[in-house]
């Protein structure tokens, strides 16, 4: 690689606007809210307590009872979902399987918008460098670094060696305005017909773009989510999410590849047609989860969304606990604002029924399933304590254990992941997705009451040991 | 002693622990988050960026080297299109601006007045090469019958 290769410099003017609701008074909505929520519940309490005498049950029979019933439903939901998802990512995968590779190779620009990233942002680059493809540039967004980002990030502009040939690598110093207007900087600047959106601190596996491409040859999709991987593993925090990333969340979006409608495209890895960006309107910052936001967007304006698992982006998952809540804190707002966003079509099938229910798979899993999850495990402890039914928690988690292990094998079997993972998945649902649900409960409730919240910044290691991807010198 | 006793008994104690353990870590999360609120900033209409590109002279001169090796090998097999597609980055100089932009004066004249010599009447077919094309002349001398 040649670093501090001739540059031209150009100061250039970006449009800063976007669609903001005016004349809202927040605090007064958020203060409404809570008082029509408090007085609904009042009059759920004093008419239970009214018409309680009428019937047979007392007050505790009637706790244990309904308690029962919601966890009878709840256990039936999750099998159904479970089950449901299995059967779709069976299917997608045998589809996935016997899909030719049909040639199709168009120029593709990929966007990286860094912040702070000083520490990793090379090996980024690095690893779009090794990218068994031919027809691509690579555009960099500074998103206002306090650190050595900008130094480091000027010293790659140039003409790098690729795989093929040399790369075009150019760089966008923008004052700070967040990742949404930094990927839409870079998409403005870009001419491509195809944009790869990713995260500056994750790292592309050579073959993602080749394999992620060649989907786009359909006319009707607008969008190609990739598969995201742990890259710094050998840590009980991260093995746990590595499993995470691939029983959770690349299993549910295989499913959804199934009747094309993945209900996020994931920031580390995105592929995007630039007509259907232009008609969903790039992307937002009213939002926390603009991948999200955009995604359902997509969905709205008709758009299919296909997921390619040999689409890889590693990226660093957080090592501590503290930084894990921050991240999921973030997402589950973010989520819960793209939700909130598109309610018009959450209670409206006839515009486009697959956005409805993508809409409505999205807000049980943001709401109804954590609270669901902490509603049962409170409700076990609590049998057991003052009732003395200890072993119904542990049929209950002997029961979800067994689930989760053979998911979790046989999502390890479809991606060739690491065996020793599956381990894992007998602490999993009773220590990692307690806590998770915890912290989706507590964004929820936060959402719902309007706090406000920053973006917030994970702490990077540098795991350059974790995967070193060999690049070309010059 | 039996199993599922002790089994259970872990698991509560385990379910027990995470409940505390989540719950405190959220509290803690947002004592450090409070500490570190920021004020919200106004957004201005449009904000100025700096924009770092390769000097395409340099580009230009090594691919100018390139065009004048005499031995330069052609592998059977690569057609035209391939050759264009990797010289996307010199080409793509002349497609039109980013939608989006506006350069500074200074520059985007330098840059549009080479855009339209090459693009000007007189020169927009040079581009263009002779490969197939038969004059009239030889056309005539063929020999074959044409019908009018």
């Amino acid at each position: 690689m040649k670093l501090n290769q001739l540059v031209d410099k150009a100061i250039v003017t970006i449009s800063n606007r976007e669609d903001e609701k005016k004349g809202e008074n927040l605090e007064q909505k958020y203060l409404r809210r809570i008082f029509v929520c408090g007085i609904i519940s009042l009059l759920l309490v004093l008419i239970i307590a009214y018409t309680l005498p009428y019937t047979i049950l007392s007050f505790s029979s009637l706790l244990e009872y309904a308690t029962i019933v919601a966890l009878v439903i709840f256990l039936f939901i999750l099998l159904i979902r479970y089950f449901t998802i299995l059967v779709m990512a069976y299917l997608y995968i045998n589809e996935y399987t016997f899909l030719e590779d049909n040639g199709f190779s168009a120029f593709v620009s990929i966007i990286v918008p860094v912040f702070n990233e000083g520490k990793i942002v090379k090996q980024s680059i690095f690893s779009l460098l090794n990218l068994d493809y031919k027809n691509y540039e690579i555009i960099i967004v500074n998103d206002g670094s306090s650190d050595d980002t900008k130094q480091i990030a000027e010293s790659l502009v140039g003409y790098q060696q690729g795989k093929y040939q040399k790369i075009k690598i150019s760089l966008i110093n923008q004052p700070n305005l967040g990742k949404a207007r930094a990927l839409n900087a870079g998409i403005y600047y870009s001419k491509a017909e195809f944009v790869l959106c990713m995260d500056g601190d994750s790292q592309l596996a050579p073959e993602s773009l080749r394999s992620a491409v060649r989907h786009f040859k359909d006319p009707k999709i607008g969008a190609v989510a990739g598969n995201v991987k742990v890259l710094n593993r050998n840590k009980f925090f991260t093995d746990l999410q590595a499993l995470e990333y691939i029983e959770g969340l690349n299993m549910a979006r295989s499913a959804q590849s199934y009747i094309r409608l993945v209900n996020i495209i994931p920031g580390p890895i995105g592929l995007f047609r630039r007509k259907a960006i232009e008609q969903a309107g790039y992307y937002s910052s009213d939002t926390y989860a603009e991948d999200a936001d955009l995604t359902l967007k997509l969905l709205a304006k008709n758009w299919k969304i296909y997921y390619e698992p040999n689409a890889i982006s590693y990226t660093e998952a957080p090592v501590t606990l503290q930084q894990l809540l921050k991240q999921r804190y973030r997402w589950t707002r973010g989520i819960l604002q793209s939700i909130k966003k598109h309610k018009k079509l959450l209670i409206n099938p006839t515009v486009n029924i697959g956005h409805t229910f993508t809409l409505w798979v999205m807000s049980y899993e943001a709401l109804i399933w954590p609270t669901m999850n902490i509603a049962a495990n409170a409700f076990f402890i609590f049998a057991a304590i003052f009732f003395g039914f200890s072993q119904l928690i542990f049929y209950w988690w002997a029961g979800l254990a067994i689930l989760d292990l053979v998911t979790a094998l046989y999502c390890i079997a479809v991606e060739k992941e690491e065996f020793r993972l599956i381990w894992y998945a007998i602490i999993y649902r009773m220590v990692f997705i307690l806590i998770i649900d915890i912290c989706k409960t507590m964004s929820t409730v936060e959402e719902f009451l309007g706090i406000r919240m920053t973006w917030g910044k994970l702490e990077r290691e540098n795991t350059s040991e974790s995967r070193n991807f060999v690049t070309n010198t010059n | 002693m039996e199993l599922i006793p002790i089994l259970s008994t872990i698991i509560l104690v385990a379910t027990i622990c995470t409940f505390i353990l989540a719950i405190g870590a959220y509290i803690l999360y947002k004592i450090r988050e409070g500490r570190q609120q920021r004020n919200y900033i106004t957004k201005p209409a449009s904000v100025q960026a700096e924009l770092v590109t390769p000097a395409d002279a340099q580009f230009a001169q090594r691919e100018r080297a390139k065009d004048h090796y005499p031995d330069r090998k052609v592998q059977p097999g690569i057609s035209r299109d391939s050759k264009i597609q990797e010289r996307q980055p010199s080409q793509s100089r002349y497609t039109p601006e980013p939608r989006g932009y506006k350069y500074s004066e200074e520059k985007i004249s330098k840059e549009r007045s080479k855009v339209e010599q090459r693009l000007s009447d007189e020169n927009k077919f040079l581009k263009y090469t002779s490969d197939g094309y038969v004059t009239p002349e030889e056309d005539r001398n063929s020999g074959a019958i044409k019908w009018r």
